[in-house]
């Protein structure tokens, strides 16, 4: 008895160290990888703005960058990809697949990486997506919370409106609750970028 | 005190300790003080392994987010946006005459409110419908709409919509879904708005059905592109309500179902019907007075059918053309002997499928060998960036060769790009096996750019083998799968979630072992321009239909084809039947939809858009360039009172999930971060003061505490 505890007491600290020291190291993978793919995405996304064949991102990378979302007030500018799962989300906010060709356009990203800046927009806030046809700008015009097990977006071919959607409470410190907080823009004129606050 | 003890105060003492109850009180405050100096490292190993456990938990969590796409939640119904006031009830009024339904849905609008109102309700139609047919009825007086060119239809309706007129426009807004507006229902105002649509019945395994959707869960899929153009951004978004108590969105369908065969039987498969027979047919009637349109309505009737391919065509003399509808009704499967096959398997193991695509995948293709057959051959090809061969010829499926394929899927990752090409052209061009029919089952979520060219490469390589697309995932790029399989002359099939891979893959199965009549051609005696263009293989329990425009009358059409391996020929003749002016609206249908796919083969977009216009006006079609759109020219609003716009909300399918197709948003990683630098902390903590604790452990055991105990 007072020999298992003694070998107990030494192997299950060091055990317990190595474990969280690895999953510390896997928690700053996820951000770091969020802001690395995205450094990484950059070559490819200027190589097809110059009209070019993009490479991938990475060699191995089954994905590509869709567009660019800026959103000037908040100094974002973020690489949005093609594909809309769970391992994408985790390079960039991703495009919601088949919305492709539509002007009504819904954006995922996660709350705690690249869409932790969902919670300062304010209606009115200007947001650009660029891509190879040029700029697009939209201006926010509604904030919601959404309960995911209730609602369904419902996407109009004829609206041409920019979504952004992203977990919520954005503070919650456990992942995969329901709700979900939803920024919907719509397509204002604009010949010049307005100016920064 | 202690030092002036005298021996009474030590025996008075000693007498108080021996009594029984100090006795066990100072056991107690032994073991108390014992367990909890005793047992420190022991809290902090429990507070370590508790830690521990959440952040194990919390790891979980953040894997699925990082995996896993859209999860699902329990069932629960849309709340209804807000009180309405606008009440919504639904009439079908269906005539099936020979292969054409033609429905009169009407839909009644009745404004409880007391202020003006405009409604929004989108509705769903078979898909393939040709709506062409709108008017307005209100108080008697009725109101022809017209299909107009999409903007301008939409031009009329809003200048109406502020005139105060009574209006009423519908739009297509995908290839199933439509979009009903009436502007300007007065306080109490009941108008109805029909709609007339043409659609084809259905054909499975020796019965006909007709299908009528009346609700629909809206979900991740595709919007149609459509011509967008900005709609007043107040416009309200429809909503799904659960049914329940409301007091509208009741139904009530009938059916003229004129035949001139003799029918087995006729059935209803979700509501309760009523059969009457009539000259020329039947009259079926729905009899549930509270039925609402919350499920689709599915009647079905048999004739009486033979064991061979049997052919049917109708027409119709349009004037300048004539109109001409050519049904292949397969034999029955039990007639059909199953041909050996060559089955080449191609499973996309890229990035795009991780997480429950790649096990779906995985099942379906287990469920795939489950089903061969001795003599039959198979292969497996994987791809990604790259794509690998398992045999470098199809083998048979002895146990041998089945182990090393389990083997194969079992060791499937999904990484890497989507490159579909190779892994195409590998399967396509394997040596081929005398007497063996090649089936190419294609297992992918089909997340590729170059649709176009890979669609082209298919149709340039194929030669005689056949392709069969299964879609996995909750949003597979449909479309193109379903292109691919129309150019591999096989079928489509999609796998939405783990429980369905079994019954799709028997479904597929059952269709892709009995293959009834190959390489069908088609000869009309004169130039035809028929749909569809490619004609796909006649299974067991699916017809063919075509469509087509003639010059003139056909006497008869020869159909040629191999049925078991041997050449096989019918000759088809007109039916006595007429098949009504409604066979040219559906000719004009699927025109609309073979010119709106050729974009897909490079065809210029606006060309497409003008020559489906051309053809949408002459022949009055609703398409997405085009809308139907009714106006009544005195207007019924006073200037001075305004115009609410309220969204009629559709039923939730009943007894349907709603899945959530929101994605998993969070990665949770600070919480993460949080609990393994707590449980490094504590884990540190012990390990530092390691040696003093073992004192005390040691110490321990000689504590007073244990002398004391009786």
């Amino acid at each position: 008895m007072r020999n298992a505890r003694h070998w107990l007491s030494a192997a299950v600290p060091v055990t317990a160290a190595f474990l969280s020291l690895y999953f510390a190291v896997s928690a700053v993978w996820i951000p770091l990888k969020a802001e690395l793919a995205q450094w990484l995405m950059e070559r490819s996304w200027r190589e097809s703005l110059a009209g070019g064949i993009p490479r991938p991102p990475w060699p191995w990378a089954d994905t590509s960058v869709a567009a660019e979302l800026g959103v000037p007030a908040y100094d974002v500018s973020l690489l949005v990809l093609r594909g809309n799962s769970g391992r994408n989300l985790a390079f960039g906010p991703v495009l919601v697949d088949s919305a492709t060709g539509s002007r009504d356009i819904v954006i995922n990203g996660h709350r705690d990486t690249h869409f932790r800046f969902l919670r300062e927009l304010q209606i009115g806030d200007r947001l650009r997506l660029s891509d190879q046809d040029g700029d697009r700008w939209y201006a926010v015009g509604e904030l919601e919370v959404v309960d995911s097990r209730r609602y369904e977006m419902i996407m109009d071919g004829t609206a041409e409106r920019l979504s952004l959607v992203t977990c919520y409470p954005f503070d919650s410190p456990v992942a995969g609750g329901p709700l979900r907080y939803v920024v919907t823009a719509y397509a204002v004129q604009m010949s010049k970028a307005p100016r920064r606050r | 005190m202690a030092k002036h003890s005298s021996i009474r105060d030590q025996l008075e003492r000693d007498a108080w300790r021996n009594h029984p109850l100090f006795a066990q009180r100072r056991a107690r405050i032994a073991a108390r003080h014992g367990s909890s100096s005793l047992r420190w490292q022991d809290r902090a190993l429990l507070i370590l392994a508790i830690v521990l456990v959440l952040l194990l938990i919390v790891r979980v969590e953040t894997a699925r987010a990082e995996s896993g796409t859209a999860p699902f939640w329990g069932i629960e119904a849309a709340e209804p946006g807000g009180p309405r006031s606008v009440a919504l009830n639904t009439d079908f009024v269906v005539q099936v005459t020979g292969l054409a339904a033609r429905v009169q849905v009407t839909q009644r609008f009745r404004n409880d409110g007391a202020a003006w109102k405009e409604a929004v309700y989108r509705f769903p139609l078979p898909r393939g419908s040709a709506v062409d047919r709108l008017r307005i009825e209100t108080g008697g007086r009725v109101i022809e709409g017209e299909i107009q060119e999409r903007e301008e239809a939409r031009r009329v309706y809003q200048q109406a919509r502020s005139a105060g007129q009574l209006a009423s426009l519908v739009e297509q807004q995908r290839p199933n879904q439509f979009e009903t507006r009436l502007a300007n229902i007065g306080p109490g105002a009941e108008i109805e708005v029909q709609i007339g649509f043409l659609t084809t019945v259905d054909y499975r395994d020796g019965s006909f059905s007709l299908q009528l959707p009346l609700t629909f869960t809206p979900r991740w899929e595709s919007a149609d592109a459509g011509a967008g153009k900005i709609w007043p951004s107040d416009a309200p978004h429809p909503v799904l309500t659960p049914g329940g108590d409301i007091d509208d969105h009741y139904l009530t369908v009938e059916v003229m179902l004129h035949s001139v065969t003799e029918l087995v039987s006729i059935e209803s498969r979700f509501h309760d019907i009523d059969i009457q027979p009539e000259p020329g047919g039947y009259r079926i009637l729905m009899t549930d007075p509270d039925a609402r349109s919350d499920r689709v309505f599915d009647l079905g009737w048999t004739p009486e059918f033979g064991t061979a391919p049997a052919a049917s065509l109708t027409t119709w003399d349009g004037g300048d053309a004539v109109y001409a509808l050519l049904m292949l009704a397969p034999p029955l499967a039990e007639a059909i002997r199953p041909l050996p096959r060559e089955v080449v398997f191609v499973i996309d193991t890229s990035g795009s499928m991780e997480g429950t695509s790649i096990r779906q995948a995985k099942s379906a293709l287990r469920q795939g060998l489950d089903h061969l057959d001795p003599e039959d051959r198979f292969n497996l090809v994987r791809f990604d960036s790259d794509a690998e061969l398992l045999f470098p010829a199809s083998v048979q499926p002895s146990p041998y060769y089945l182990a090393q394929a389990t083997d194969f899927i079992g060791n499937l990752g999904a990484s890497g790009g989507t490159n579909m090409a190779p892994a195409l052209d590998l399967a396509m061009g394997l040596a081929r096996h005398a007497g063996l029919l090649r089936q190419i089952v294609f297992i992918t979520d089909g997340s590729v750019g170059n649709e176009q060219e890979l669609l082209l490469g298919i149709g340039e390589k194929l030669g005689d083998s056949r392709l069969f697309t299964v879609a996995i995932g909750t949003a597979p790029n449909a479309w193109f799968m379903r292109k691919a399989a129309e150019v591999g002359r096989g079928s489509y099939h999609h796998i939405g979630k783990q429980a369905e891979v079994e019954e799709r893959m028997t479904a597929l199965w059952a269709r892709i072992e009995n293959p009834a009549v190959q390489n069908l051609q088609v000869d009309w005696g004169m130039e035809a321009e028929y749909y569809p263009e490619i004609i796909p293989d006649l299974y067991a329990g699916d017809p063919l239909w075509l469509y087509a425009r003639l010059p003139f009358e056909p006497q008869e059409v020869m159909l040629t084809g191999e049925l078991d391996g041997r050449s096989w020929q019918t000759v088809s003749r007109v039916s006595p039947l007429d098949g009504g002016e409604g066979l040219a609206t559906l000719w004009a249908r699927s025109r609309v939809e073979a010119l709106e796919d050729s974009r897909i083969f490079g065809v210029d977009a606006a060309e497409v858009r003008r020559q489906v216009l051309d053809l949408a006006l002459e022949f009055g079609l609703l398409t997405p360039y085009t809308s139907l759109v009714a106006v009544d020219r005195t207007p019924t609003r006073p200037a001075a009172e305004d115009l609410a716009s309220e969204g009629v909300p559709s039923l939730l399918p009943a007894g349907s999930a709603l899945s959530a197709g929101f994605s998993a948003t969070a990665t949770g990683w600070p919480l993460q971060l949080a609990l393994s630098l707590l449980s490094l902390f504590i884990a540190t903590g012990m390990l530092l003061y390691l040696p003093p604790s073992r004192a005390q452990h040691a110490g321990g055991a000689r504590r007073p505490g244990a002398a004391f105990s009786p």
